[in-house]
């Protein structure tokens, strides 16, 4: 083999904080070979965007950095970022996760291409131009001399990220790092940029880091894998033998709790239960152990080493019990069990049977375009949502999908605040428009709504009892107010001993919880879910998911949901709608529509998800002919 | 951001399991000040502790020590340092007239043989009342209309707007002079038009920082739980602001100090016989060459006061909000 | 481009019409133009003092719209300002008067964002070393000062220096000498004149412009884009020079306007302490002399001056920032 263009070895990060050292990244050894793929997967907080900050000594002066860091054989920790500057964007490249912030956007795009050539060639500005051309040419931009005079706020995200791919690979770097580079962008967008890394790890033969929280993205790009845990690599090895054969319970727990978008899904997900540790003070033990299932007592007694296994060659696992570990299950048993749901209360009653609980008739909305400074004149209309028509039964899951501007939010908002210009929406039976005001407050009892974000739907100023007692005492409950919130606490899987708390004290997954126990405060019967796991991890997001499933089938929930992650959609929806430029191109049965997609654009969509199955993804991606569809794109 | 676009495309989505530590590693090279709320959120989830926490920070900064030890210093002053004036401020002592300070006047006399001392108490005194009466309300104000503003938004916004920014476009402190000039010096309606004339800016700033609040899930979702707007000021929006509502204060207080003052000084807003620390540094900017002492000593309060509030101010700023480019090393 | 310097013009224009007619409303309400007469021997009759009025478009029996009216359209029409309760023409009085104030309000302003914007960059950069926290403290007690207590201090100082020198290099009273000829020492006995209350005002106006910028070039510090810029093989002093400072500049610039009406109180009472025949001077003397046209006048100079700044740094945020140019 050759030698590694870069060698990481025993990297620590340290950053000092009031309440401690916060170890961020734990000892992390890696080899990276020209034209590899090293994909770095972990959740937030693993240490793996710190990692690869350290390797290009962008981190913060503050931040205590020891080991080594070997480009070409040369030491890059200690170097000054003058010395630093010169191996930046000439050897090794960086992608960034959001494209909207990462142009400065009072420069135009062909000036700050130029920067990234000149920085560290002898060229003329006009020789920099042609080449800055032939750059964008090649990462898809189309008409490239006409875009080099155009700022980054003219151009779309994708758009944005092909400008920043072109500026990482100016100069030909040996080594590319790409930080998240598509969680920020739609998932067909994502598809063109994993295309566009790839084209460009080609012409410039780099070695690629992919760093992502994705299983799906690390089974179509990586090579090798590098899992991270609390700031250490917990195993390591090529992408097949890690998706097939994991050894570390923390990658089949992952891997457990990642929803698949290409089988249907009849068997709940497998959760991994516990947040991970605050990297402040860390004990001397495996990190994972207290959310192992199969911990055991020698597990806390001192961190495992990452030590190859004996069966198969350049494996490595962190685990005491890396070898009993075969199948994903120990000892014959799944290691993760998957969770009982309740029974389904409408189980049995078939669709046409069942209640129509919101019913949405040829909903629109617009919003004009107005141009003109003092008077405006009104130039053009925006069909937000443009003619929709769907029925939600009883016990039901209807998903909305589509990407970033097709309207789908547009439609929840509309449908939450029961007043649509256009169009009806008729909430078990009476319709929203002829309501007066007060009827319209009485509806809220029965319609309710979880946000995307778990960190801004809560007050963090009232403790939990406020926030769950909020709708009882606004929309009025008859009854006892304390024994509602202490059985929604129960509903929704937490303690009621920490009703006294304020939302800070709880992780993203639990704060969901608690959107989710103020949503079903007034016993709604149609809950409005807008994104309500995307931001969450993985390994948290299951547990949201199979308490949603759980919560349909225990009382009879009419879900409207809403989402961009097909494979969530996949998992908990039965009814799906793909919804484009405001109108639904496609909907019926999830499944029908996964299997036999008739729409084009649904076709495309589908295509574009990342397969967390890198056999599976190698399958599909074959008969894709390789970058076909970046140029194409508009 | 065009209407049809949907809000999630400006997130990067999956933000990650929150808890306290996580952000610590999520990309963005994090400044100390987050680290140290991340790591802090951890171990200080409620009240008493979150409150050390505040107070630490604070007097880790030392300037804001030494403002807070002035300020209660003067404070002090103000309340009880007319118990130990051997003359009342009103009352002249004809067997000295322009004294330099001795043990009988401390501050010395000015020409009609007022005790500088017991005016220098009573200004300090009568120009921190105002400014601690005119603070509280404009915040009062402020903060209702710039949450209202945020809350509302549409035409009754941009109408509030467009007010608080006419209102700080043009030159109040005129308009101020105006109204009061002919009042014969009541300083409780000086009180009345510095409140009318000055809570734009605070306004302002409220307004923006509720902005954000507004787009909190947590005000929406009171939307649709019927909460009403007066309401979710008051339980969602205000509280939410409330360390900017704090620190908005203290700064309120020195800028209402410089408007009083100013006025005073030019002769329009508190007059003789009722003394602030304006119309004292009047007297003494005109007696500057023959009695200097009387320009010194208001001067020198006038300005202890004001610098150290403001130094109070840059403290809790740092103590109470570590998003601002403060926190961390220290 | 010019579109939308042409739609911030006609904005900042409707401001000054709208500010100049709330001081004169202000003005007639509050302001008590009789009292010029009172007390005058022989004494007066109400209906005599009326009369006198009358013809300045003063007069209390003149219903305030009809006064109103008359003020606006003399205006409009033929750029007369009025007169004051005893006959002074406003014209004629502020028309030195204005390039006296003008001349300390704009090169105070310039040379406050100057200094203040300078200063930010530069602390910015050392973040919480010396240099950050000694001006730092230096900022807040200036900014803190009370322009009176500055000028005074300016004065001391000024004074000390020429004892020391022996000589006149600064003036403290008045705007120019009366016996000076020729134009360069004119030029030089004007700049002597204005050193002092241009620093005095400077001192106690730059500290906001200083921290304003300090914070919008950190804030920008670990902008992305920043980081982008340094991945691409630029160091961070000059990521910082060439992307942070940039964009950091563009709201300080839009944020000038709302300093103007601090900065012209401040002049106010400088005009005051330095003895300058100015508007600050002037406006001093209508409220004594309740000279509601006057007054309505110096309200409508320091609306303008706001107006001319902020359109001046409309022009440099157009500049700095393609996003207003291409849209």
């Amino acid at each position: 083999m050759t030698s590694p263009v870069l060698s990481v070895k025993d990297l620590r990060v340290n950053f000092p904080s009031e309440a401690g050292s916060v170890s961020a990244v734990r000892g992390v050894d890696f080899d990276l070979y020209p034209g590899r793929t090293l994909g770095i997967v972990g959740e937030s907080g693993s240490g793996k965007s710190v990692t690869s900050m350290s390797i290009m000594g962008l981190l913060p002066d503050y931040a205590k950095i020891t080991g080594s860091v070997k480009f070409e054989g040369r030491e890059l920790l200690g170097l000054s970022d003058k010395q630093m500057s010169e191996i930046r964007g000439n050897g090794i490249g960086m992608i960034f996760q959001d494209p909207l912030s990462a142009l400065t956007p009072v420069f135009d795009i062909g000036s700050q291409l130029v920067e990234a050539i000149q920085a560290h060639r002898d060229v003329g500005k006009k020789q920099a131009l042609k080449e800055a051309t032939e750059l964008l040419d090649l990462v898809g931009i189309p008409d490239p001399h006409l875009r080099l005079k155009s700022f980054p706020h003219e151009f779309s995200g994708g758009m944005r990220q092909r400008v920043v791919i072109a500026i990482a690979i100016a100069n030909n770097p040996r080594v590319l790092i790409a930080d998240e580079p598509t969680t920020a962008l739609d998932v067909t967008i994502q598809a063109q940029i994993l295309d566009v890394i790839k084209l460009a790890q080609r012409e410039t033969g780099a070695a690629t880091i992919m760093i992502t929280h994705d299983m799906g993205v690390v089974a179509e790009t990586a090579d090798d894998v590098m899992v991270m845990y609390a700031g250490r690599p917990v195993e390591r090895g090529d992408v097949d033998t890690i998706f097939s054969q994991p050894r570390m319970p923390y990658t089949v727990g992952l891997l457990g709790s990642t929803p698949r978008p290409d089988v249907s899904a009849e068997e709940p997900l497998t959760p991994i239960v516990g947040s991970p540790p605050v990297l402040v003070d860390l004990k001397q033990r495996c990190q994972f152990a207290p959310r192992c299932p199969v911990a055991q007592p020698a597990c806390s007694d001192g961190e495992p080493p990452l030590i190859p296994l004996d069966d198969t060659s350049g494996h490595e696992s962190a685990c005491l019990r890396a070898p009993e570990i075969r199948d994903r299950k120990i000892g014959g048993d799944l290691m993760f069990k998957p969770p009982q749901l309740a029974d389904d209360v409408m189980a049995g009653v078939p669709r046409d049977e069942r209640p129509t609980t919101l019913e949405v008739r040829d909903l629109r909305k617009e919003f004009p375009l107005t141009k003109g400074a003092l008077v405006k004149r009104r130039v053009g209309t925006v069909k937000a949502v443009d003619g929709l028509t769907f029925d939600i039964r009883k016990g039901e899951c209807m998903a909305i999908v589509g990407e970033s501007g097709c309207g789908k939010t547009t439609t929840l908002l509309e449908v939450m605040d029961l007043k649509p210009e256009h169009g009806a929406v008729v909430l078990n039976g009476k319709d929203a428009a002829g309501m007066s005001n007060s009827e319209r407050r009485a509806a809220r009892k029965d319609i309710q709504i979880v946000f995307q974000d778990p960190m801004s739907s809560l007050n963090p100023r009232l403790t939990v009892r406020e926030v769950i007692a909020e709708p009882l005492n606004s929309l009025g409950f008859d009854g006892d107010v304390d024994a509602r919130i202490n059985e929604l606490m129960g509903l929704v899987g937490l303690d009621s001993s920490q009703l006294d708390r304020f939302p800070s004290h709880f992780s993203g997954g639990q704060r969901q919880r608690i959107g989710l126990a103020r949503a079903l405060a007034t016993n709604p019967s149609v809950l409005v879910l807008d994104e309500p796991v995307s931001a969450l991890d993985v390994s948290i997001q299951a547990g949201v998911i199979n308490l949603l499933e759980d919560l349909k089938r225990r009382l009879g929930l009419s879900y409207l949901f809403v989402a961009h992650d097909l494979s969530v959609v996949r998992h908990l929806s039965d009814r799906l709608a793909v919804m484009y430029k405001g109108k639904f191109v496609e909907s019926g049965p999830t499944d029908e529509v996964f299997e036999n997609p008739q729409a084009d654009y649904t076709k495309k969509l589908l295509d574009a998800i990342p397969i967390p199955d890198p056999e599976a993804a190698r399958r599909r991606r074959d008969p894709r002919p390789a970058n076909a569809s970046p140029i194409s794109q508009k | 951001m065009t209407p049809s676009k949907d809000r999630n495309y400006f997130k990067q989505e999956p933000r990650g399991e929150i808890t306290a530590h996580s952000e610590v590693a999520t990309g963005d090279p994090f400044s100390p000040a987050e680290a140290e709320q991340v790591a802090t959120l951890e171990q200080m989830p409620r009240g008493t502790s979150r409150y050390k926490l505040y107070l630490r920070r604070f007097f880790r900064n030392k300037l804001a020590t030494i403002g807070l030890i002035i300020l209660v210093f003067l404070m002090l002053a103000a309340l009880f340092g007319g118990f130990f004036a051997k003359w009342d401020y009103t009352e002249p002592d004809f067997l000295a007239l322009s004294e330099p300070p001795s043990p009988e006047h401390w501050f010395g006399t000015n020409d009609t043989g007022n005790d500088l001392y017991a005016q220098t108490i009573h200004g300090l005194g009568r120009s921190l009342t105002i400014a601690i009466v005119v603070s509280l309300a404009t915040l009062v104000i402020s903060a209702f209309v710039g949450s209202a503003a945020a809350l509302w938004g549409g035409v009754a916004e941009k109408a509030v707007l467009a007010v608080i920014h006419f209102l700080l476009s043009i030159p109040t402190f005129l308009l101020i002079a105006l109204v009061v000039a002919d009042s014969g010096g009541d300083w409780k309606l000086l009180i009345v038009v510095l409140i009318v004339f000055g809570w734009m800016y605070q306004a302002r700033v409220i307004w923006s920082l509720a902005l954000t609040v507004r787009e909190q899930d947590y005000v929406r979702a009171a939307g649709y739980m019927g909460v009403s707007k007066l309401r979710t000021i008051v339980r969602h929006v205000i509280p939410n602001i409330g360390s900017l509502l704090i620190i908005q204060f203290v700064f309120g207080v020195v800028g209402t100090v410089g408007s009083e003052t100013a006025l005073s000084f030019l002769g329009l807003g508190v007059k003789l016989p009722d003394v602030s620390l304006g119309t004292l540094l009047q007297g003494g900017t005109a007696a500057v060459q023959s009695s200097p002492w009387l320009f010194y000593f208001p001067a020198a309060t006038l300005t202890l006061l004001t610098v150290s509030m403001a130094f109070i101010g840059d403290g809790l700023r740092d103590a109470l909000d570590p998003n601002s480019n403060s926190g961390g090393k220290a | 481009m010019t579109k939308y310097l042409i739609k911030k013009t006609l904005g900042w224009l409707l401001m000054i019409f709208l500010a100049t007619n709330l001081a004169y409303l202000l003005a007639a309400n509050f302001l008590d133009p009789r009292s010029n007469y009172i007390g005058r021997r022989p004494p007066l009759s109400a209906e005599e003092i009326n009369n006198l009025l009358e013809p300045y478009n003063l007069s209390p029996d003149t219903p305030l719209v009809q006064r109103w009216w008359t003020w606006l359209t003399n205006i409009l029409t033929k750029w007369d300002w009025g007169q004051s309760p005893v006959g002074e023409v406003v014209n004629s009085e502020i028309s030195y008067r204005i390039w006296v104030s003008a001349q300390l309000l704009l090169l105070s302003t310039i040379l406050s964002i100057l200094i203040g914007v300078a200063v930010g960059v530069y602390t910015a950069s050392r973040q919480y070393k010396t240099g950050d926290r000694v001006w730092q403290g230096i900022s807040i007690i200036a900014m803190n000062t009370h322009v009176v207590v500055a000028s005074i201090a300016v004065v001391w100082g000024a004074l000390k220096i020429n004892e020391l020198t022996g000589k006149k290099i600064f003036y403290v009273v008045g705007s120019h000498s009366l016996d000076v000829e020729g134009f360069f020492p004119k030029l030089m006995d004007s700049a002597q004149h204005l050193v002092l209350p241009t620093i005095s005002l400077v001192f106690i106006s730059y500290a906001s412009y200083h921290m304003t910028q300090r914070t919008l070039l950190l804030d920008n510090l670990d902008a992305d884009y920043v980081r982008t810029a340094r991945a691409k093989g630029l160091t961070r002093q000059q990521a910082i020079r060439k992307h942070a400072l940039r964009t950091s500049i563009i709201p300080v610039a839009t944020s000038v306007a709302f300093s103007i009406p601090g900065i012209f109180t401040g002049a106010v009472m400088t005009e005051r302490i330095f003895g300058w025949n100015g508007m600050g001077q002037y406006f001093i003397e209508t409220i004594s002399k309740n000279d509601v046209n006057g007054a309505a006048a110096v309200a409508a100079f320091g609306a303008a001056m706001t107006a001319i700044s902020a359109v001046l740094a409309d022009v440099v945020v157009v500049a700095l920032d393609p996003r207003v140019r291409v849209s």
